[in-house]
């Protein structure tokens, strides 16, 4: 587990790392870097939102006009959703935005002590600043951006090629997890026994953060479809080239592998509930 | 002076077998040794959607 985007970047280029989940413009700038890496799956859609303090000036998008909002990287859909958000309310945020970059353990606190107006950010952090009470969500990512991506999976171009059946095996894996969050009638149930696990073994936060995030409503984070789709990163690229962070488009092909996604089509939900020794 | 070694050394092992147990993650560094097509793949991630 990392605290930030540029130290997953670092493990990945080092081979520490042979795959790992990145915001997907920082995966596109590796590869038009040169990077032998490619993604192959996502991680969810949607589960990013802009958050401002709770009692501050800010209610609407045209408020935030000069105000500081924290964002996780320069290279983040998080960022891509704020120069949407602008766009649609008529304004640049080039000109009416002062970013800053922060890691995403930071913004809470930042928040907090009013160190800046807002931040977009994915989840948890959003539910934290409404649980805690000091901040707001001004708006969910799918309100300006339908079928919004953040994470995707990232995977090493040699894993790739020496190593397919385990890149399967991964993206399987997550179709399942995906497939088995979504299942119908059980999704409610499966989403609090995910945010109580996940919560305890993986991030190491309290699980009532995760509860909200993942059932408050149902779809505010949603983990299919999770195939990569060409019109998705299309947006995301020709984004990346208008704001400055990505200097000529790359076409699809080069940053995606859309085999292990086509591998897992037939996949079906985990056969697995609470207190069962292993899921199937 | 001997009883202060003895002392010393069984500090030295509880503290080494301590440290062993709570700090080093035996599964990744062994996981580190093994043919590359049987290891696991090391997946990095950080606590955010």
């Amino acid at each position: 587990m990392f605290q930030g985007f540029p130290e997953i970047k670092e493990a990945l280029m080092s081979n520490k790392m042979q795959a790992a989940f990145m915001v997907a413009p920082m995966a596109i700038a590796l590869r038009a870097q040169g990077v032998p890496v490619k993604i192959v799956y996502l991680g969810h859609r949607y589960g990013s939102a802009l958050v401002v303090q709770k009692d501050g000036p800010v209610h609407s998008v045209s408020d935030l006009r000069g105000r500081i909002i924290a964002i996780p990287s320069r290279f983040s859909d998080e960022r891509l959703i704020v120069y949407r958000a602008f766009a649609a309310n008529g304004m640049d945020a080039k000109k009416d935005a002062r970013m800053v970059e922060m890691s995403p353990a930071d913004v809470a606190g930042a928040l907090a002590a009013k160190a800046i107006d807002a931040f977009s950010m994915g989840e948890p952090y959003p539910s934290q600043a409404e649980i805690v009470g000091f901040g707001r969500v001004l708006f969910h990512a799918r309100q300006y951006w339908p079928d919004y991506i953040s994470c995707v999976l990232v995977v090493r171009q040699d894993v790739i090629d020496r190593r397919p059946e385990a890149v399967q095996t991964l993206v399987d894996g997550i179709a399942r997890s995906g497939l088995w969050l979504e299942e119908k009638d059980l999704a409610r149930k499966h989403r609090l026994h995910a945010a109580d696990f996940v919560g305890r073994f993986y991030y190491h936060q309290d699980p009532k953060m995760l509860r909200w995030a993942l059932t408050n409503p149902i779809d505010r984070v949603k983990y299919e479809p999770l195939s990569p789709r060409r019109a998705d990163f299309e947006t995301i690229v020709n984004l990346m080239v208008a704001t400055g962070v990505l200097d000529h488009s790359i076409p699809f092909e080069d940053f995606v592998d859309t085999r292990f996604a086509e591998g897992a089509h037939t996949m079906t939900a985990w056969k697995y509930e609470a207190g069962d020794d292993r899921a199937k | 002076m001997r009883k202060i070694i003895l002392a010393l050394g069984a500090w030295i092992v509880a503290i080494t077998a301590a440290h062993s147990v709570l700090n080093v993650n035996w599964q990744v560094l062994m996981n580190d040794r093994l043919p590359e097509a049987t290891r696991k793949l090391n997946v990095g991630y950080i606590p955010v959607t």
